[in-house]
């Protein structure tokens, strides 16, 4: 993967030298609100995994101690929010497994389904169910019918993070490239030639061709 | 029991995660959201007709018994606040549903289905709370959608009144934890059946000032008047259903959390004067802001403003028949304010705007348009027949029955603001409906009537005519309606019942 960072992508701000020369997320592509920076990668491709561990700490141990579905769907959020910091919306994209929404509708759902459950055989709503379980290395485990509704409560939070992330900094990230791209496309039609443009044209035009690119 | 109390807050959470789900059919949104209203409005009826004879239904919520766990508590004033809201949300709905099919809307379906079912769940529950703190996260669900509602289809006017809101709402959010924090560090409770038998042995001074916290968090919501300025500024811009559903549910909602916390927690009478105060600034400070008004809408929302003042006016009677009363006018104006809005959506659709400047002849451009505006009209006024006939009536009744110069001037007040009412409804009538049209509007009429959209504003007259029927309906049923309400507002004020069925045997 050497020359995944290929020639300097054409168009656009220098890179400067904090530019990764490896390949630390899964896209390449420079968000529109500047260079892409190594330490931010490294950081976050360091990062993210213990913060989502920790957030599923957060979410098995909320029964009975601190911590529980929106703690641990905050702090699984906030690794979703950090690989957008460092990669821009492409790459929020390339890790969602679906639409916040859709997120939100499974969480909805798996919350007030798991509420209304106990009314079908007429226990009060939120009635909880646990069961313990010897497993050989674990020893003594407690499952908890309240595990699936703190889960709901994890996809809401994240859910709504990401929407609010989408809605503000992806789509204002959107249009400035939308619009760079027009300004771009301006300038191209007033060059005299008409064909062939400078090459310190468009400061940060969208760089999606140097997405994967091979010389 | 346990499934009656939990349908109308868990079967609306439950349809928007499944509008969420559905997201490219937008015929398959609206059917899950009229079924889920339509088993809402099921359920509330049930419940009313459980809890008609003053019987109180309470739930524990996983099985934790009352003053530790989340209580879920239906007494007639909550059924019957609870069918009355759920049928207009339903037919709100539908209103919507006929602008979205003609083409007629400028909301962004997306979202919109799912958040209005998210607001429903967060009235639903508000009713049905049995403990403060359910009761302030049901207000968060209830105003978290309609902060992101009132900003359907995004204009400068609507996000500058998204800011007023939201800051607002927020602002009385946060004094709203504070009392509650405040209640438990006094009480070491926040089940309100408890915090009733324990704060009875609190100081008086606390006590009050408790309450008038309590009034203060909850007088911003309902926007009574030192406090109503963000009202008339934030509800007539928004599109047409929201602004419709906010004026007639949104401040009721915190009417009945004043009812509930002020007759409940503190017996009402630490108080009374102060809210005699503001019931009479209310009613005549709002008329005053709709007789200066030159658009429909805003007209409206002053005019919310100033009757919320004769439900405050009721409570602080502090007697049986003042909070009956109170309870009489809050079904009457759920009904009637939000037919008013739908009327104004469809004068909206006709005209292009509600500013009465350059309305003319709307008599001449749809007969039926003035019909529903006239009845709704003339029953906010309080002219005999009409609901808010019955409702006032047993207000005043309840005023001279305390007696005492404060209320015979309240009294006077709410006659002041009845006549001002008809000043500012014939207003609108003689400017609006009256005359002869102006030519656009003639031909805006004929495209409306021949262009694709026909079935749609059909479906949208319709149920306002259905809103103007059930508006009928109130008045036709005022006499069970008021032997209701004496029934419920008795076990307010005795709070016997209450206490008795979420706590069994007194409590600890």
């Amino acid at each position: 993967m050497a020359d995944q960072h290929g020639p300097p992508v054409r168009g656009g701000p220098p890179e400067g030298w904090e530019a990764p020369r490896e390949r630390w997320l899964s896209t390449v592509v420079r968000p529109a609100f500047g260079p892409r920076s190594v330490l931010l990668e490294v950081v976050a491709r360091l990062l993210i995994p213990s913060i989502l561990t920790f957030a599923v700490f957060l979410l098995v141990t909320g029964h009975d101690r601190p911590g529980g579905g929106f703690a641990a769907g905050l702090v699984a959020g906030m690794a979703y929010v950090l690989r957008y910091v460092a990669g821009g919306r492409q790459e929020l994209a390339a890790g969602l497994p679906t639409r916040p929404q859709g997120l939100l509708a499974i969480g909805l759902l798996a919350t007030a389904g798991t509420a209304t459950a106990p009314l079908l055989w007429g226990d009060p709503i939120l009635r909880t169910f646990s069961y313990t379980a010897d497993l050989p290395v674990f020893g003594k485990v407690k499952f908890a019918s309240y595990l699936l509704f703190e889960l709901g409560v994890v996809f809401i939070v994240v859910g709504l993070v990401l929407a609010v992330v989408a809605a503000l900094g992806a789509r204002m990230e959107a249009e400035e490239e939308e619009a760079r791209a027009l300004s771009a496309l301006r300038r191209r039609r007033r060059a005299p030639s008409g064909g062939a443009v400078e090459p310190r044209t468009d400061p940060g035009r969208p760089t999606t061709e140097g997405r994967n690119e091979t010389p | 029991m346990n499934l009656l109390l939990a349908v109308p807050f868990v079967i609306p959470l439950l349809g928007a995660g499944i509008t969420l789900l559905l997201r490219r059919s937008p015929r398959s949104k609206q059917i899950a959201g009229v079924v889920t209203l339509a088993a809402v409005v099921v359920d509330a009826v049930w419940l009313l007709w459980l809890t008609a004879d003053g019987t109180v239904i309470a739930s524990d919520a996983g099985g934790w018994a009352a003053p530790l766990g989340i209580t879920l508590v239906a007494d007639p004033l909550a059924a019957l606040l609870l069918t009355v809201s759920s049928v207009v949300l339903l037919l709100v709905l539908l209103y919507a549903i006929g602008q979205d099919i003609g083409g007629l809307s400028s909301a962004t379906p997306q979202t919109f289905h799912p958040l209005y079912l998210v607001l429903t769940a967060g009235v639903c529950l508000s009713f049905l709370a049995g403990d403060l703190f359910n009761l302030f996260v049901a207000f968060e669900v209830m105003l978290t959608a309609s902060y992101a509602l009132i900003t359907q289809a995004p204009t400068r006017a609507r996000v500058r009144a998204t800011m007023i809101y939201t800051v607002v709402g927020l602002t009385s959010s946060i004094l709203f934890l504070t009392g509650i924090a405040l209640v438990y560090a006094l009480v070491g409770t926040v089940n309100m059946a408890d915090i009733a038998i324990k704060l009875d042995g609190a100081p008086d001074d606390l006590r009050m000032v408790l309450a008038l916290l309590f009034l203060v968090v909850f007088g911003i919501k309902a926007a009574i008047v030192p406090l109503h300025f963000w009202l008339p500024d934030s509800y007539p811009v928004a599109i047409t259903r929201i602004s419709a559903i906010f004026a007639a549910l949104l401040t009721k909602v915190a009417v009945y959390a004043i009812i509930r916390t002020q007759t409940l927690l503190f017996g009402g009478d630490d108080v009374s004067a102060v809210m005699l105060w503001i019931a009479i600034a209310t009613m005549i400070v709002g008329i005053l802001g709709a007789l200066v008004q030159d658009d429909i809408n805003r007209i409206m929302s002053f005019a919310l403003v100033s009757h919320i003042g004769f439900m405050i006016f009721g409570l602080a009677l502090n007697t049986v028949a003042g909070i009956a009363g109170v309870m009489v006018y809050l079904v009457h104006h759920i009904v009637v304010q939000a037919t008013m809005f739908l009327v104004n959506g469809l004068v909206r659709q006709y005209v292009g705007h509600t500013s009465l400047r350059s309305i003319r002849g709307l008599t001449a451009v749809s007969p039926a348009l003035a019909l529903f505006f006239f009845l709704p009209a003339v029953s906010l006024a309080g002219i005999p027949p009409m609901s808010g006939f019955i409702a006032k009536v047993a207000l005043f009744q309840a005023g001279v029955e305390a007696g005492g110069w404060l209320t015979w001037v309240g009294i006077g007040a709410g006659l002041l603001t009845s006549l001002l009412t008809i000043i500012a409804i014939f207003r609108v009538w003689t400017r609006a409906f009256w005359g002869t049209p102006l030519p656009d509007m003639l031909t805006a009429r004929a495209e409306l009537k021949r262009g694709p959209d026909a079935a749609g504003l059909r479906m949208m007259t319709v149920t306002t005519g259905v809103m103007v029927g059930v508006g009928v309906l109130v008045a036709v049923l005022g006499g069970p309606l008021v032997d209701l309400s004496f029934t419920a507002a008795h076990d307010l004020l005795d709070g016997g019942a209450y206490i008795e069925a979420v706590l069994p045997g007194g409590g600890s």
